[in-house]
């Protein structure tokens, strides 16, 4: 095992490196600003742009460029800085970190927990009116946009703005350091917009695969044997239902904790997701080259660990 | 041009602004608008805190490297530059950390300015600002690591700028410092007027050498983040003078500066503290907390139609509009075919549709349709024609003339009256919003002449700096351009997009690529003339030249809107066409 994980931190090296060749080929190809232009301002004369753009090395070949931004990262912990925020892209990055933590990992929790309940008792109760209603929801949830969704739950339910003001609307984020009840109170909206989508998913992908579990012949025989049936869906049903979901649920985390644009837009959260939108709205090459380095890395790194639990939860798999 | 902050995104509101009429605080409406009052209230009550949504950040938050509409609202707050705006100033600036107005000798090439020996920097320089503070301030700004837009066009003139530009001189000896309250600047040529303009902006807000230059040292300098402040407010600072109310595209936290004394100033300074929120992209949401919530105002955005139609309705007095002094066009590339025959280009202006495009950005509310090339309110602009125009026949009729655009094609060798050439032009515009549309309503009036157009879209700043800023790329038509002056002075607004000589391979703002000798050569004895007076009128023609070339289809003169909440009392600053933080107060 621990060399397979070895050897997985390593490919997570490479493939972050591909990722960032990806993007600077992409930054290039594709019609975008010049940054050099844009960082010399409107008045700047020629000569002054071309300063800009060597003292940035944008005057080199792709090549060249992409060798001094591994360099500064390899040797020095240099992301480079943001030409529109004029500050380094590292702080820039880890300063919205906790935001995207704090909405992703509440989220993730929201949703996990309500999405597999609402699964096992729809699995379970297979064509009640329980389970008809819930799917129905799921069905909603899954189709309505998250951006939708959440101006629907500011217009209702914001401090500000809404009809019923209830919780913490748009820019109410503060940090749990400073405000934990105010922290707490921002991120209800932002939560359960996220999760209502993930739950319906996860209810609906849960229920498919317990129904199929619960027809196979070793949970005939666990009920043979006499053992209640909480034990034989929870310990014997669920435990062999719950793969796809723990793969899911790895890569929607890693790839919210790389930045859940929609949501920290639409709630005015400053995280990682509106870090790159507006770097991307603005041409900020290192700034872009930044969050998309964290996404993938949580995304790797995401995967890592489902790959992990997953030797955990069926004994079959091994990774020698 | 100084960036103009984005104002209606979309939507039609011509009905409802032929039938409003009401107006607000502070505010005088005219037909259909709630217009800015010719004299403001100004008075107000102490204290409060205000909180300001933005939806960007501002450019800089280096006053010395700002050059935005929003980032004035700050730096005007924050810093005392030599002259600044009080709220209803629009002709001549007031004397700020001056004592008065410049003095100009040896024929308009010396300007000498006295400033105040009893302003000091806040926390943690606490000194009295003197002119060597002006003067480092000002050579900062000509350096790369602080990459001002402005200073190499206004003040290049200055002797011994380009010494000190190309690292030949330590400084620039056409600024003189005789004492601590005397500042001499010495041009070359007299071009007085674009000097003491730029005295007005924040760039000459005093810098102390001693604690900016380590900061100045990095490339891009860092002063802005440990910036020190003279104005009644100052970015939130620690003992070391780290600005930690200051979070890029999150937020400014403005206080009171300790040391600013308010009998030295004309500001009022009624409020405590100021928030400003970044990132509300959603700017319908952002308009509806402004006014439905308490002590907010807009910051970079202006509110969308359906808001504006809420406030016209029901809360006229949260809205505020102002002239922005800025104009949007089409430009039509003289040197692209068929867009290089004069005929051609009157032909399309006369058959564009420039109400279609005024309701495509929120009509009339948002501002008039325009017909030339200098702005209301500018010295030159009623010289020029003012509202009614040039004269000009092919830009008569707003809505669009088939007929004259007919006579003008078969002039320009299309007897059918249609085009028949065979070349596609290239359109480069911005992707999504007004933008997008105005882009697409551009393609739809070149259609109508017979003329094949290819669209691109893209973002904004891929736009300008890697097309229509970029005269070999030869684009024909970019639709999403505009300009917005600096200082009340015509030159700020023709000189650098309709100047030949202005022409340069990047960074390019004359996007028709007009190179008309005779109008080079009025701009350039324009500029030397000190008389404000003559000067205007020689501006006014050179309107009338340039317009009489047909290289762009202007469409509109743009009001910027400001709204509030109802327990705010707003007060604009009409140089900026923005609130001033330093005079708006909590009822």
């Amino acid at each position: 095992m621990a060399r397979y994980i070895a050897r997985r931190l390593l490919w997570t090296v490479v493939l972050m490196f591909a990722v960032s060749v990806v993007t600077f080929v992409i930054f290039y190809v594709l019609p975008s600003a010049d940054p050099a232009a844009l960082r010399a301002g409107r008045h700047a004369s020629p000569q002054q742009i071309e300063e800009i753009r060597h003292k940035y090395h944008l005057d080199k070949s792709l090549l060249d460029q992409l060798s001094f931004y591994f360099k500064g990262i390899l040797l020095h912990g240099d992301f480079g800085i943001s030409y529109v925020n004029d500050q380094p892209v590292a702080k820039l990055v880890f300063s919205r970190l906790p935001a995207t933590i704090s909405v992703a990992v509440g989220a993730a929790v929201l949703w996990l927990l309500s999405g597999v309940a609402i699964g096992i008792i729809s699995a379970v109760r297979r064509h009640s009116k329980l389970d008809r209603t819930t799917m129905s929801l799921a069905l909603v949830g899954i189709s309505a946009p998250v951006y939708w969704l959440g101006l629907v739950a500011l217009y209702l339910f914001a401090d500000d703005i809404g009809l019923i003001p209830l919780f913490g609307g748009s820019g109410s984020y503060q940090p749990i350091t400073e405000d934990p009840l105010a922290w707490l109170n921002s991120m209800i909206l932002p939560w359960v917009v996220l999760a209502v989508a993930f739950a319906a998913f996860y209810s609906r992908l849960l229920r498919g695969t317990l129904i199929e579990v619960m027809g196979e012949d070793y949970i005939r025989t666990a009920r043979a044997k006499g053992l209640p049936e909480r034990t034989v869906v929870m310990h014997h049903g669920v435990r062999a239902a719950i793969t796809p979901i723990v793969t899911a649920f790895g890569l929607d985390l890693g790839a919210l904790l790389g930045g859940a644009v929609l949501v920290e837009i639409v709630f005015n959260i400053p995280g990682i997701g509106r870090l790159a939108y507006d770097a991307i709205l603005h041409s900020d090459l290192f700034l872009i080259q930044g969050t998309v380095l964290l996404a993938a890395f949580f995304v790797i790194g995401a995967n890592l660990v489902v790959d992990v639990v997953y030797a955990y939860l069926d004994p079959r798999v091994r990774y020698e | 041009m100084r960036r103009l902050k984005g104002v209606v995104t979309a939507g039609l509101l011509t009905a409802l602004a032929v039938t409003a009429t009401a107006c607000g605080g502070g505010s005088a409406g005219t037909a259909g608008q709630n217009m800015v009052a010719a004299t403001q209230d100004l008075s107000g009550k102490q204290g409060g805190t205000l909180t300001m949504l933005a939806s960007g950040d501002v450019d800089y938050i280096d006053a010395g490297a700002a050059y935005y509409q929003f980032s004035y609202m700050v730096h005007y707050a924050t810093q005392r530059s030599l002259y600044s705006w009080a709220p209803d100033t629009t002709k001549i600036p007031t004397p700020d950390l001056a004592t008065g107005q410049p003095t100009i000798t040896n024929g308009g090439k010396t300007v000498t300015v006295t400033i105040r020996d009893d302003i000091k920097f806040s926390p943690p320089v606490n000194r009295i600002a003197t002119t060597a503070d002006v003067k480092y301030a000002i050579e900062r700004a000509f350096k790369p690591n602080v990459a001002n837009g402005y200073v190499g066009a206004y003040m290049g003139n200055l002797v011994g700028a380009t010494e000190f530009t190309d690292g030949k001189a330590s400084g620039i000896s056409g600024i003189e410092t005789p004492n601590a309250t005397t500042i001499i600047f010495k041009l070359t040529k007299a071009t007085t007027n674009s000097l003491i303009g730029a005295l007005a902006l924040p760039v000459s807000a005093p810098v102390p050498a001693e604690y900016a230059k380590k900061f100045d040292a990095v490339n891009p300098s860092t002063y802005g983040q440990h910036q020190v402040a003279t104005g009644p407010y100052m970015v939130k600072n620690d003992a070391q003078g780290n600005a930690i109310g200051y979070e890029a595209t999150r937020g400014i936290d403005l206080v009171r500066n300790p040391n600013w004394v308010a009998a030295t100033d004309y500001r009022k300074a009624y409020l405590d503290e100021v928030k400003i929120k970044e990132g509300n992209s959603d700017v319908t949401v952002a308009s509806n907390q402004i006014v439905s919530g308490q002590s907010s105002i807009n910051g970079d955005f202006g509110p969308p139609p359906a808001v504006l139609q809420k406030l016209y309705t029901t809360k006229s007095t949260q809205l505020i509009g102002a002239p922005s002094g800025g104009i949007r066009y089409i430009s039509l590339n003289t040197t692209v075919k068929p867009l290089d025959n004069i005929n051609v280009r009157k032909a399309v202006i006369a058959v564009s549709d420039r109400v279609a495009m005024l309701k495509a950005r929120g009509g009339a509310v948002v501002g008039k349709v325009a017909n030339h090339f200098l702005v209301p309110g500018v010295p030159g602009f009623e010289q020029a024609g003012g509202y009614k125009g040039t004269g000009a026949d092919f830009m008569a009729t707003p809505g669009g003339n088939p007929a004259l655009a007919a006579s003008y094609m078969k002039k320009a060798g299309y007897p059918s009256g249609k085009y028949t050439g065979s070349e596609t032009l290239q359109i480069v515009g911005t992707s999504g919003g007004t933008a997008q549309k105005i882009a697409e309503i551009t393609q739809a009036q070149f259609a109508k002449l017979g003329i094949k157009t290819k669209l691109i879209l893209v973002t904004q700043d891929a736009m300008y700096t890697q097309f229509c800023n970029v005269p070999k790329k030869a684009v024909a038509i970019c639709p999403n351009v505009g300009w917005l002056k600096d200082f009340n002075d015509a030159q700020t607004i023709l000189d650098p997009t309709f100047n030949g000589n202005n022409i340069v391979p990047e960074n390019n703002s004359n996007w028709p690529v007009l190179n008309v000798p005779s109008i080079n050569k009025s701009m350039a004895a324009a500029a030397l003339i000190t008389d404000p007076t003559a000067a205007a009128e020689s501006w006014a023609q050179i309107d009338q030249a340039i317009t009489a070339q047909a290289p762009a289809i202007p469409w509109v003169w743009d009001n910027t809107e400001n709204i509030a909440s109802s327990n705010v009392k707003g007060v604009v600053n009409k140089f900026n066409s923005s609130w001033d933080i330093s005079f708006i107060s909590i009822k």
